[in-house]
């Protein structure tokens, strides 16, 4: 069997976590786009996701999934 | 010709060769997934045209993201670590097309339906591969990346309902992706390409691949009523 990288499955479980949550986001957003305030606010959840995902920081992810 | 079907444990008994091949092929196909946020996220997230664009990129965003989640899972199962693609800077990209940012939502609309494209045609190389727990993630992939591809295009035939302006806008757009988008399939004749599909990783040769590509979209472009770009002018790899 071969050996799996370190923290395969942790990412795996942390990412998943992630998509959710900027899936959930964008549901909200989309379910209310008449109603400027809560599309605005999923759009800020979206970025602020995003720019978590994008920094790509995996250690400081996996230590937070940690604590 | 290996015309055998392997599972993770299996995989150990593997000749270095198809260990190296299916190692190299999953931190490229990795490093695309994140690559398309990596392009459109930063600008066009908060430019772009509607709220419900904006949701829609991010949406896009999410899919690219689990793309990703599920191929590092395949490649970290066998011990391929790929994690070093989510931090690198764009200009490290494994392929040229994610070289760079997308600042024009002309840009956005075109890059979802050509090198999205791509994205389908890279992933049905591993339809009936040798390797089953990549076989497995690929029908859900898929199903997204034609979403992608379909929005691009609504997004570009939308653009192109605007005027001439905003044509000429568009057919830069297409210009500068379409030569791209044929190069991200590689030199005709590789010879690697050539032990991908003897170890069963692949189906078709690169200059097979690109030419049903052209098949597909140059009548996609004429019908949109674009211009079909030189498919030599500009190219790094023919």
């Amino acid at each position: 069997m071969a050996q799996a990288a370190p923290n395969t499955e942790k990412l795996d479980e942390h990412l998943l976590e992630i998509v959710r949550a900027l899936h959930g986001a964008v549901k909200q957003g989309v379910a209310h786009l008449g109603e400027p305030k809560i599309v605005d606010g999923a759009i800020v959840d979206c970025e602020e996701i995003l720019d978590v995902i994008m920094a790509g920081d995996v250690e400081a992810w996996l230590s937070e999934a940690v604590a | 010709m290996f015309t055998d079907k392997i599972e993770l444990n299996d995989f150990d008994k593997m000749d270095p060769e198809y260990k190296a091949l299916l190692s190299r092929v999953l931190t490229i196909q990795a490093d695309c997934e994140i690559g398309g946020p990596h392009l459109y996220v930063e600008r066009m997230l908060p430019a772009a045209p509607t709220k419900l664009d904006q949701l829609i990129v991010a949406r896009t965003a999410a899919e690219e993201i689990d793309h990703f989640r599920k191929v590092a899972r395949v490649a970290g199962d066998l011990g391929t670590d790929v994690t070093f693609v989510l931090s690198q800077p764009n200009e490290k990209r494994f392929v040229d097309a994610f070289r760079g940012l997308i600042t024009t939502w002309e840009d956005n609309a075109v890059f979802g339906f050509l090198i999205d494209r791509i994205g389908r045609y890279q992933l049905e190389e591993f339809y009936d591969c040798s390797y089953l727990p990549l076989q497995r993630i690929l029908p859900e992939i898929v199903t997204e990346e034609l979403g992608h591809i379909e929005y691009g295009y609504n997004k570009t035939l939308e653009l192109l309902s605007k005027g001439d302006e905003e044509k000429e806008r568009v057919q830069n757009a297409v210009d500068n992706w379409y030569v791209r988008a044929l190069d991200m399939f590689g030199r005709s004749g590789s010879a690697r390409a050539e032990r991908y599909r003897y170890w069963g990783l692949k189906r078709r040769t690169n200059e097979q691949a690109r030419s049903d590509y052209i098949k597909e979209v140059n009548p996609i472009l004429t019908n949109m009523g674009l211009k079909i770009p030189d498919p030599l002018k500009g190219r790094r790899y023919l």
